[in-house]
């Protein structure tokens, strides 16, 4: 499948302080791609020299096959943005906002009411930035950086602000990107939002990349061999998922005391913090 | 490098919608026609006090708002989401450079219109007041790109306003002190030059509009220089 994005022993200095080292990982087109990793891990110098807005210190860095050094305007035309770097024009209403970006990526302005249908503010777009709440203006946020349907979209934390009603109409858009072909790239400190979304995940740690597979290869890597049984009595029974705890498993069904099976499976959360022994947040 | 009218413009309508909505800015267009009013009402009518106001025009409105608008775009990280865009160096800086443009020579007129100044050689002095907009309205785009916010340009660009506009009142010092002669050399000793001719040409006014010219395609050039630098972090 055509890679979209490839990183080759990247690393990355401030000075003397190391930011990213040896971090390899391709993304492939049309898939969602998640880079978990604390604050300070490197997840936004990464994005940032991913979009040409950084040189690397070493390392080989492709975009749509091309080095991000060489990025000219037509491979940021297919790009779509959205970090805690991006701005509104406050002072104008939110159609004013949308309007230039239809005007510099030539859409048409029937595109505005598209992306704010998905963003779940069709009719607000009267409504002055500087007005809005936190949680909406991420949203327009949003609706920018898909508004001239770019083939590749970077996200930086794009649902942090936002109530679980918009959450998940965010992940109902990204998700209609995703069937269209969009390539997605997305950092989020949500283990929920990448295990929804996510086709791949890349934990990032101080720099470097500690694991990267999909949510359920990774949660099977890191799964316990066992499985436990709630019984009617409310006790807790942890039997073995071989043979040795198949004994144990008929006689409580033939008692009929099993309420719940639980598959001990870790979340993305726990594999994190096993690996690095750092909380996300 | 590219450049396409269409995002030029789109940059620059907003701008100008927004600039309504700007009390930070918005003042800064009643002083130089104030000052001419009130020039015109004290009998006041040398060429001199003309062209202060009109550097007073240059420097307040083109230089200093242009410098804001700059400033407010990198503050609020909009130059960053513009400068991604497909729109190139040219169609942003275009853009921006715009409005000042057009601001700057609205409030000549309007000065011009209270101080009565009715140049015999209309056509090369209204040469020689574009090229000077365009320099000093590129002044404020440095000024703009080197700070990091509205506050910081709205201090950067004081000492700056403060010598171009200082500038013209040191002429009568150049004999005392020679090294004070380079201000022969500056854009508004050069416009002032055209505007002292009552019978200038573009062919007796060469030497002026090509220095005016220089001074902005310099001027220019490190605007350029500046803005593919703020292009990587």
């Amino acid at each position: 499948m055509e890679q979209i994005i490839e990183v080759s022993s990247l690393e990355k200095t401030f000075g003397n302080q190391p930011a990213l080292i040896d971090v390899s990982f391709n993304v492939r087109k049309g898939e969602i791609f998640g880079f978990l990793g604390p604050s300070g891990s490197g997840k936004t110098t990464t994005i940032k020299i991913l979009t040409g807005q950084l040189s690397a210190t070493a390392g080989q860095v492709n975009v749509f096959g091309v080095s991000t050094e060489k990025m000219k305007k037509e491979h940021h035309r297919k790009i779509g943005i959205l970090s805690d770097n991006s701005g509104l024009y406050g002072r104008l209403t939110i159609e004013e906002n949308l309007k230039l970006f239809c005007d510099l990526y030539d859409e048409p302005v029937e595109r505005i009411d598209e992306v704010l249908d998905m963003v779940n503010l069709k009719g607000e777009k009267k409504k002055i930035v500087s007005k809005l709440s936190k949680g909406m203006t991420q949203r327009i946020l949003l609706a920018r950086a898909f508004l001239h349907q770019p083939e590749l979209l970077f996200l930086d934390e794009p649902t942090s602000a936002l109530d679980p009603v918009n959450t998940k109409h965010i992940y109902n858009g990204l998700e209609k990107l995703r069937a269209e072909g969009t390539t997605i790239f997305l950092t989020t400190h949500d283990m929920h939002e990448a295990e929804v979304l996510c086709d791949h995940i890349a934990f990032l740690n101080e720099g470097r990349i500690q694991l990267l597979d999909t949510p359920r290869a990774l949660r099977q890597k890191f799964s316990e061999p066992t499985l436990t049984v709630e019984t009617t009595d409310g006790k807790k029974v942890v039997v073995s998922k071989g043979p040795d705890g198949a004994e144990t498993m008929k006689e409580l069904m033939l008692q009929n005391r099993v309420a719940s099976v639980y598959s001990n499976e870790p979340t993305l959360g726990d594999i994190f913090i096993n690996v690095t022994g750092r909380k996300l947040a | 490098m590219t450049f396409s009218w269409k995002r030029s413009y789109a940059i620059a309508r907003k701008d100008f919608k927004d600039i309504s909505k700007n009390l930070y800015v918005s003042p800064m267009f009643i002083f130089p026609p104030l000052l001419a009013a009130l020039y015109s009402r004290m009998g006041l009518d040398s060429l001199f006090g003309t062209y202060f106001v009109f550097i007073m025009a240059f420097t307040m409105v083109g230089t200093f708002m242009q410098s804001a608008l700059i400033a407010e775009e990198k503050e609020k990280h909009t130059l960053r989401v513009l400068m991604l865009s497909p729109a190139s160096a040219f169609d942003i800086v275009g853009g921006k450079s715009l409005l000042s443009i057009v601001m700057t020579t609205v409030i000549i007129i309007v000065s011009a219109f209270f101080l009565e100044y009715h140049p015999a050689n209309l056509s090369v002095v209204s040469l020689g007041i574009l090229l000077s907009i365009i320099l000093y309205v590129g002044l404020g785009t440095i000024m703009g790109l080197l700070t990091k916010s509205v506050v910081e340009a709205s201090i950067g660009i004081m000492p700056v306003m403060l010598l171009f506009m200082g500038l013209p009142f040191l002429t009568s010092f150049t004999e005392k002190y020679p090294f004070l002669s380079i201000i022969e050399f500056m854009p508004h000793n050069l416009l002032l030059s055209i505007a002292e001719n009552s019978e200038a040409t573009f062919v007796n006014s060469i030497g002026e509009l090509v220095g005016l010219l220089l001074w902005s395609v310099v001027i220019h050039i490190v605007v350029f220089m500046l803005y593919k630098k703020r292009l990587k972090d």
